[in-house]
């Protein structure tokens, strides 16, 4: 397999881990860019672990002059780039009727504006490479769509309209766009859960568990990998089955 | 540079190529309208693609839509403008 160079957006996170671990796994050549924000402890124990193969980036999302400033740096160190994981999100969780205004800001603003800069970011190396891979992670909240996540849903499911639209629009400049939604991952997301909570939503799980982390990365590595060449504008659920 | 029967010539391969266009780069015209009635048949993606071609290829950096539109009417057009960029680089 030919070395890589790939950047994983919100990578201090639980899911952000796993999927940079899975890519330094499936290549000793492979290089990760660890795109950071505040939060950095858990990559920079990464970066120090595989010191010549992955190194943090300061990148928050929601920047466009940060993503510039990101792909400059990388430029300078690669020639190309060749697939990039927009994995950064946040959530805050309330109903419509209570939800301050700068609440749906924030998280339209991590969850779906973050992947459209990253994706303008980056496509004009990917098209003079005349490849590239875009993985975005959209949610299951995206198509289901529960109540208490206006805001996260509507931007997760905005990340899959504009994921499907994107992959018109480059397909036939060697790129493909797909997206994951993952279910019930046990990340940061599911730990602030108390455990009737818990047991509730794994009720409602088919798999009667909750996803791993490296599930979700499993699914993204093949999305980038050579034999998915022909695999875009799709979506691909890592949920245990919910529907 | 100037906008060279050469430069032309090879503006058509770089079209030929990145575009992946189904003809001969011989068979485009000059003064061939790139996009609309009677052109190459050309369209947006096709446009984001050229641009990001010639700024890979002659450093013309394209930005503007309004700018884009004025160069990419045909072969001359962007011919013209990469030479015209390539004595401002000096």
């Amino acid at each position: 397999m030919n070395p890589r160079i790939i950047l994983v957006t919100g990578a201090n996170g639980g899911l952000g881990q796993a999927i940079a671990r899975a890519f330094l796994g499936e290549s000793p050549d492979n290089f990760i860019w660890l795109g950071v924000r505040a939060r950095r402890e858990q990559a920079i124990e990464l970066e120090q672990a595989h010191k010549d193969r992955c190194a943090c980036v300061d990148l928050d999302v929601t920047q466009p002059a940060a993503w510039a400033a990101a792909v400059e740096r990388i430029a300078k160190r690669h020639p190309r780039l060749d697939v990039l994981v927009n994995n950064a999100g946040t959530h805050e969780d309330g109903l419509l009727a209570t939800m301050p205004a700068e609440a749906w800001e924030r998280v339209r603003s991590t969850n779906l504006d973050g992947v459209f800069h990253g994706c303008q970011a980056v496509l004009r190396t990917m098209i003079g490479q005349r490849h590239g891979r875009i993985i975005n992670v959209s949610s299951l909240s995206a198509l289901l769509a529960p109540p208490g996540q206006t805001n996260y849903a509507a931007a997760k499911a905005g990340v899959v309209a504009l994921t499907q639209s994107l992959a018109k629009e480059v397909a036939r400049m060697g790129i493909t766009v797909n997206a994951v939604c993952p279910g019930y991952i046990e990340t940061e997301a599911l730990a602030g859960m108390d455990a009737e909570r818990r047991k509730a939503a794994c009720a409602q799980v088919p798999m009667r568990r909750f996803g791993r982390p490296e599930e979700v990365a499993a699914a993204i590595r093949f999305l980038a990998c050579a034999e998915a060449g022909y695999i875009t504008g799709s979506l691909l659920k890592v949920d245990g089955g919910i529907f | 540079m100037e906008a060279t029967p050469d430069l032309k010539k090879q503006i058509k391969a770089l079209m030929v190529e990145n575009l992946m266009l189904q003809i001969n780069a011989n068979d485009i015209g000059d003064e061939q309208p790139l996009f609309g009635p009677g052109s190459l048949g050309l369209d947006s993606v096709d446009a984001l693609q050229l641009a990001v071609a010639l700024d890979k290829n002659y450093r013309l950096k394209i930005q503007d839509p309004g700018v884009a539109r004025e160069i990419f009417q045909n072969v001359t057009t962007i011919a013209t403008a990469v030479a015209r960029n390539q004595r401002a680089a000096g």
